[in-house]
């Protein structure tokens, strides 16, 4: 009755596996990143799977791990500014990490230190800035897959990516002087 | 080179994105220059540092587990609402609204063995209600149309003309890729006041029709351009509609 989809049922759930699943950890390590709570990208990769599973013939072969993350950052990117427009103030990304933070004596000798202070300044990177540091520097995306899968150009990914490590830098070497090391 | 290209260019070489050429060349400045090396080195150390020390999350199996269970209730669920003529789980809801108005609708078919007219102007709807109503009205946001129809390339076998109406009063919002009748189609949304309109496009085939229609206090808007089928469906006024119809042929 209907023109049905190219594969038969069984096909597209042995294609999910082989598709998908794969890339479930980054999906989830970008939209963690994104997010910044565990409960908030579990939702969004549930959601975002779905999606890749509904749209299958949107793929059109070429890297898999960049068109699932493509519909995880477009979901998380979504779901941001959702939150945000119902708030009456906006969420100011640099203000809540940019000042140092009070640090114990034990975070200031150990690595978990160094582990909280990263965290906190990717965290506190504007999410423009975060996205392009994830995708490149956990994913080991290169430039072209980056700009695919934010649809961004490729400039901006450049200027992006150099600006979010300069403000990183400043950031950790702002959380190390506070620290005393 | 000089210091100034060679920071530009810092970023590329560290992330292995520059041509032999010009890696030369940025190498040969920085063993000639200290400072633009500390700088380089700085780079290095960040990235070391990320690498080693920012967490690396990893997927939850309890997630990657529900993920499964509900691409498999999918899976069933396509295949009874299939069995039962319509291609949504959650067509069930939308079809109860649509009950009321559906006793005289037309079932023609089209074209034999192809979708006939009623289940594609169900699709329409439902496809505009669960965009409404869910969490994905968008996929690529931009008012530009410029990164919309590019947003497109590679994702489907067609190209969609985009275009922003803005001037006519009519903003675009921006676009997703929508399944709609069997097939993968592009959605383009667009503004006008509070509402939405979601404009479906797809290729030409089987399906064609009279247009407008009305259906429960949402208007349907069909016509054809450049080989492509063009469905605006909104809740504003039918004149409303054709205007906007009117504003992207033009």
């Amino acid at each position: 009755m209907v023109s049905g989809p190219a594969l038969p049922r069984p096909a597209r759930l042995e294609w999910f596996e082989e598709i998908v699943v794969p890339h479930l950890n980054a999906a989830y390590n970008l939209a963690r990143w994104l997010m910044r709570n565990d409960d908030d990208a579990q939702d969004a990769v549930q959601e975002a799977s779905l999606r890749a599973y509904r749209f299958f013939d949107g793929y059109r072969g070429g890297d898999p791990k960049s068109w699932l993350l493509s519909i995880v950052r477009n979901t998380c990117m979504t779901w941001r500014r959702r939150t945000q427009r119902g708030l009456s103030t906006v969420v100011f990304d640099e203000t809540v990490h940019g000042a140092a933070r009070e640090s114990t004596a034990e975070e200031q000798l150990v690595d978990a230190g160094r582990r909280s202070a990263l965290r906190d300044c990717i965290e506190g990177l504007p999410v423009d800035y975060r996205e392009v540091l994830i995708l490149r520097e956990f994913e080991e995306m290169s430039y072209k897959q980056i700009a695919e899968t934010a649809e961004l150009p490729i400039g901006t990914v450049m200027s992006r990516l150099a600006r979010a490590r300069q403000r990183l830098e400043e950031c950790v070497s702002g959380r190390r002087r506070a620290a005393g090391v | 080179m000089n210091c100034e290209s060679a920071r530009q260019l810092i970023d590329q070489l560290l992330d292995e994105e520059l041509d032999a050429g010009l890696r030369i060349e940025v190498r040969g400045h920085l063993a000639d220059c200290r400072a633009c090396l500390e700088a380089y080195a700085r780079l290095q150390d960040q990235k070391a540092e990320i690498q080693g020390y920012a967490p690396h999350y990893e997927a939850p199996a309890a997630l990657v587990a529900s993920i499964r269970a509900a691409v498999e209730r999918e899976a069933a669920g396509e295949k009874a609402a299939l069995a039962a003529g319509t291609k949504w789980r959650w067509a069930a809801v939308a079809a109860s609204v649509l009950l009321a108005v559906s006793l005289g609708w037309n079932f023609a078919t089209l074209r034999s063995g192809g979708i006939n007219r009623d289940m594609l102007e169900e699709s329409l709807l439902t496809s505009h209600l669960r965009s409404l109503i869910g969490t994905h009205l968008l996929d690529v946001v931009s008012t530009d149309q410029h990164t919309v129809k590019p947003w497109f390339n590679g994702k489907l076998d067609f190209s969609p003309d985009v275009r922003d109406l803005s001037g006519g009063g009519f903003p675009l919002a921006g676009g997703r890729i929508d399944y709609l009748a069997g097939r993968t189609v592009a959605a383009l949304v667009f503004h006008r006041r509070q509402h939405v309109i979601n404009l479906f496009v797809w290729p030409v085939d089987a399906l064609a029709g009279a247009s407008p229609w009305s259906r429960q206090g949402f208007n349907l808007v069909h016509w054809e351009s450049g080989g492509l089928n063009y469905w605006a469906v909104s809740d504003i006024p039918v004149s409303e509609l054709q205007q906007f119809q009117a504003l992207y042929e033009k």
